[in-house]
């Protein structure tokens, strides 16, 4: 009954320094919804890359109705009938719909494009396959949602018997997800086998036929979705021993919180609340962690508590005052810190010298300059600059050495330099470690908890469950932009706060 | 930015020579500056030696502060930041030595009229050329800094010129109270003309360069209304579509006031352009107004985060370049002209975009290229005067030398996507590596 149509004998994807796919065995079954699941860097992408040309695998085979294909670019893989839709979608904001489905393989003799043959495939299509939209309609003018149904028009204009969607429901919005279920029905009723890439236990539940885990670039099992529950997949998914590189000493806390949120709402760019109706409190001396997928409020939780977003309702209290309608600037002077996930875009400006990205955000201030304010200090700022080098082991020519030169571990450390020196009451850290090496993440570690040893309420967020377990006193589970469970450390593991985080239990709490 | 630390001091002759250096380079450069060749005489052109004294002391005493080592380090940065404008300008005469063979002129003869024309024999009229240019570059330059494109100097230059104008019909002081007020007024009012396209710019992202440069038109066509009103009689003026004469109190002061050989058309708008100049450099490197300008247009997502007001700094930034090129209408009107012309100094404001990328936005590096751009143009008009040279072909030089150092920025522009390139496949394969050895 079941009849592979793509099928992966042992895939091995060896980078200079990461084996990122190990001896990876897929089926995929003509007419099936199979799910990918796995976290962040489980090595999902990397065997999608290689499925859709993208990149060329170490070893191993790929087979496509039982014949072994070899794809050098996307183009041989579209050829050979595979789609694929990104996670960002790769459209042409004003163009049509149409304009789009055809771009790269027009309809018409030479120049010549022709429109109307192109027109009536489309409309055919989007009929066929139950995917209703307008052919004319501008892209700009379109819905995430229905843009995704372009892009799957898209690949099914290019004859793609194989669908790949990478997290496609991390745009979209409820309402849209339960739409695009039903689209994705439907191309599995029409004869389209689909392959999804998720890290969400509700989305394979809900839509698949069959799943495959994935951990650390290798299939850790294969399941009936039928047959599976939440737990047993989030077991797969994240189960593994906590390692603790990093000693933890018991600290007593401090009673009264020194940062308190209560009932706050925020709103993403697109005005979809993202944070809504959350509450916590940290106190001195402790670290408060937020454990949660990638993409449920927590980035901008964050940018909140700092004023680099508008709160839409609630209170921010820190140390008794609501300090929601102050500035950044007034929020850093108040002693609030803030290690942001991206430091290329938010923690450095890469051009300045270590020096200058040290002494920023108090640049106008003695020592960095004048009493006044009005003329900068350099010797100043490079002798301060040069302690911190020192007492934080920045690997970098020198003071004046421009930031983007530093290696990423260095060039977080002079973030940490900046942000750990400044006395802070409260310290905001968003993913300190991402793409760092052992002994960065290490060395990171350890200064956060030096922090809480001198009393500093830490709010710490990471997707990295290892971290927050690692670090936290208490855990604190966001999912869609609420705090969905609170656990002490010591009382929970892993394979629990995991099923939290995929929203495969919730529990109602205040 | 700043000298490093450690010193190895020498006693008082390093303390000493500051000074010296400061005062001969001054010197030099006004003699410089107003040097002029009449009657098959020249004057004041050893002020360059002066300069030449002063660099050397410079160096000389870099060496003694900072040890052999350090200073041969010095030389070949310099030297790396020279070499591109320099083997841009020399490639450009190159290929415009190659297009004059091909078209049957004498490149020799050709290049020898421009480069006696521009540097000796209207020396005066190169240096009258680089003032105005000297501002709007350093307008230009400016907001480059914050991440903004000027690209509407040339609006903000007329209203300072219509602002000059103005004011300087009416004031009767004390020219030692009359040019400072006249001055600032220019600038303020090329500042004002700024603030609708920064506001726009704050407020709904509109693109500075359609606001400004919409203004820009808006401001030339201003001129002959403002022209009309405060003009002269037609009947006494050799050209109808000019102003008044400037009160005499306002008028800036000629070089040879005080170096009795120089042209009596080279006035001090050229020193004032280079101390402005120095100023401006001063503001963005040596200031917290500069330090936030800087890191809101180097990253302004990262200077948001520290607490630096993206808005407002944005605001400063552009309204200073109007300042600026303000400047440019008040060197021009009392400097040069005294009276305000219709479409007779056109221009400055458009090539202020040419000099200021040809200084990658330096504001020191703006002087030299505001010289050589009025040394270009000066010379191609003594070369097509005196040999049958058309002055297009300066055009074409000018045209190449921008071209190819655009194409520097696009060398680095292509060197900087291979870096982010690398650095976020590194990422990329950290994180896999993060996932794998906790596996």
């Amino acid at each position: 009954m079941a009849q592979p149509i793509l099928e992966t004998r042992h895939i091995v994807k060896q980078f200079p320094k990461v084996l990122a796919n190990d001896d990876i065995n897929i089926t995929l079954n003509k007419g099936e919804i199979l799910c990918l699941l796995g976290e962040n860097g489980a090595g999902k992408s990397t065997l999608m890359n290689v499925l859709y040309g993208l990149y060329k695998p170490t070893a191993g085979e790929i087979f496509i109705d039982g014949k072994t294909v070899e794809f050098s670019s996307p183009r041989d893989a579209i050829d050979r009938g595979l789609g694929m839709v990104h996670q960002h979608f790769m459209l042409v904001d004003t163009l049509t719909v149409t304009e789009n489905i055809i771009l790269g393989s027009e309809p018409g003799k030479g120049p010549q494009i022709d429109y109307k043959a192109a027109w009536k495939q489309v409309k055919e299509l989007s009929d066929r396959h139950g995917l209703r939209i307008d052919p004319d309609a501008k892209i700009m003018n379109l819905s995430v949602g229905l843009q995704q149904r372009v892009e799957i028009l898209k690949a099914l204009y290019r004859q793609a018997k194989i669908l790949i969607l990478d997290e496609p429901t991390a745009v979209l919005t409820p309402q849209e997800v339960e739409e695009f279920f039903t689209v994705v029905r439907a191309l599995r009723d029409n004869g389209v086998s689909i392959i999804i890439i998720t890290h969400k236990l509700e989305e394979v539940k809900a839509i698949s036929d069959r799943v495959y885990i994935l951990r650390g670039g290798k299939v850790e099992g294969e399941r009936t979705t039928a047959d599976v529950s939440k737990e047993d997949l989030a077991n797969l998914m994240v189960g593994r021993s906590v390692v603790l590189s990093v000693e933890k000493k018991d600290h007593p806390v401090k009673p009264n919180p020194v940062f308190q949120i209560e009932d706050l709402r925020v709103t993403d760019d697109r005005h979809i609340p993202v944070v809504d109706g959350l509450t916590l409190d940290v106190h001195p001396g402790e670290i408060v962690g937020i454990a949660g997928v990638d993409g449920n409020g927590q980035s901008e939780l964050a940018e909140a508590i700092m004023g680099l977003r508008p709160v839409a309702s609630g209170v921010l209290n820190h140390e008794g005052d609501d300090i929601k309608n102050l500035t950044t600037k007034e929020r850093i002077h108040r002693k609030v810190s803030y290690v942001p996930s991206d430091r290329h875009r938010y923690g450095l400006v890469l051009p300045f010298t270590v020096a200058e990205n040290i002494a920023i955000g108090y640049h106008d201030r003695a020592p960095n300059a004048s009493a006044h304010g009005w003329r900068l200090e350099y010797g100043a700022m490079a002798s301060r600059a040069e302690q911190l080098i020192t007492d934080f082991d920045i690997r970098t020519p020198g003071p004046l050495a421009p930031a983007g030169n530093l290696s990423g571990g260095n060039q977080q450390k002079v973030i940490l330099a900046r942000e750990l020196t400044r006395e802070p009451s409260l310290l905001v850290v968003n993913q300190p470690t991402r793409g760092l090496d052992v002994g960065a993440i290490e060395y990171i570690h350890s200064q956060i908890l030096a922090m809480r040893d001198q009393d500093v309420g830490v709010l710490l967020i990471s997707l990295e469950l290892e971290e927050i377990f690692g670090l936290a006193d208490r855990i604190l589970v966001m999912y869609e932009g609420r705090i969905v469970k609170e656990f002490k450390t010591g009382e929970t593991d892993e394979r629990e706060v995991g099923l939290y985080m995929t929203g495969g239990k919730k529990e109602q709490s205040a | 930015m700043s000298a490093s630390k450690n010193t190895q001091s020498t006693g008082m002759l390093p303390r000493l020579l500051s000074p010296a250096i400061v005062l001969l380079g001054a010197a030099g450069t006004v003699l410089w500056l107003g040097a002029t060749m009449s009657g098959g005489e020249t004057f004041y052109f050893w002020g360059i030696w002066l300069i030449a004294a002063a660099g050397a002391l410079y160096l000389w005493r870099y060496r003694m502060l900072n040890g052999p080592a350090e200073f041969k380090d010095h030389l070949h940065r310099a030297g790396r930041t020279m070499a591109v404008p320099i083997m841009g300008v020399t490639l450009a005469i190159i290929i415009g030595g190659v297009i004059m063979l091909l078209t049957g002129y004498d490149p020799f003869e050709a290049y020898g009229a421009m480069f006696f024309g521009g540097l000796v024999r209207n020396w005066h009229i190169s240096v009258l050329n680089a003032a105005p240019l000297i501002f709007t570059a350093l307008s230009v330059a400016f907001a480059f800094k914050a991440g903004l494109f000027n690209i509407g100097a040339e609006g903000q230059y007329y209203l300072g010129a219509m602002a000059a104008t103005w004011l300087s019909l009416r004031i009767a002081m004390l020219a030692l109270v009359t040019i400072p007020l006249v001055f600032v007024f220019a600038g303020l009012l090329g500042a004002i003309w700024m603030i609708i396209p920064a506001f726009l710019k704050v407020r709904t992202g509109a693109h500075e360069v359609i606001t400004t440069m919409m203004l820009a038109h808006t401001a030339r066509y201003l001129s002959p209304i403002f022209i009309r009103a405060n003009g002269g009689d037609p009947a006494d003026s050799t050209h109808p579509y000019v102003t008044d004469k400037i009160l005499e109190s306002s008028i800036l002061p000629r070089l040879q006031e005080f170096l009795p050989n120089a042209n009596y058309r080279v006035h001090t708008g050229i020193l004032i352009a280079i101390v402005v100049a120095l100023l401006i450099h001063y503001i963005l490197y040596h200031t917290s107004w500069g330090f936030e300008i800087r890191a809101v247009g180097e990253n302004k997502d990262a200077a948001r985060a520290q607490g630096i007001s993206v808005g407002k700094n944005i605001f400063r930034a552009l309204l200073i370049a109007g300042f600026l090129a303000g400047l440019a209408g008040f060197n021009q009107v009392n400097g040069l002209d005294h009276r305000l012309y219709e479409n007779l100094q056109a221009g400055y404001g458009w090539n202020g975009i040419s000099v200021a990328l040809l200084a990658a936005g330096n504001p020191i590096g703006v002087v030299f290229t505001g010289l050589l751009w009025g040394m270009l143009d000066a010379g191609g008009q003594f070369m097509a005067r005196t040999t049958s040279t058309p002055s297009a072909i300066v055009e074409i030089v000018k045209g190449t030398i921008l071209f190819l150092v655009v194409a520097r920025y696009i060398y680095t522009a292509i060197g900087n996507i291979r870096r982010r390139r690398q650095r976020e496949r590194a990422a990329r394969e950290q994180i896999a590596e993060d996932a794998r050895q906790e596996a």
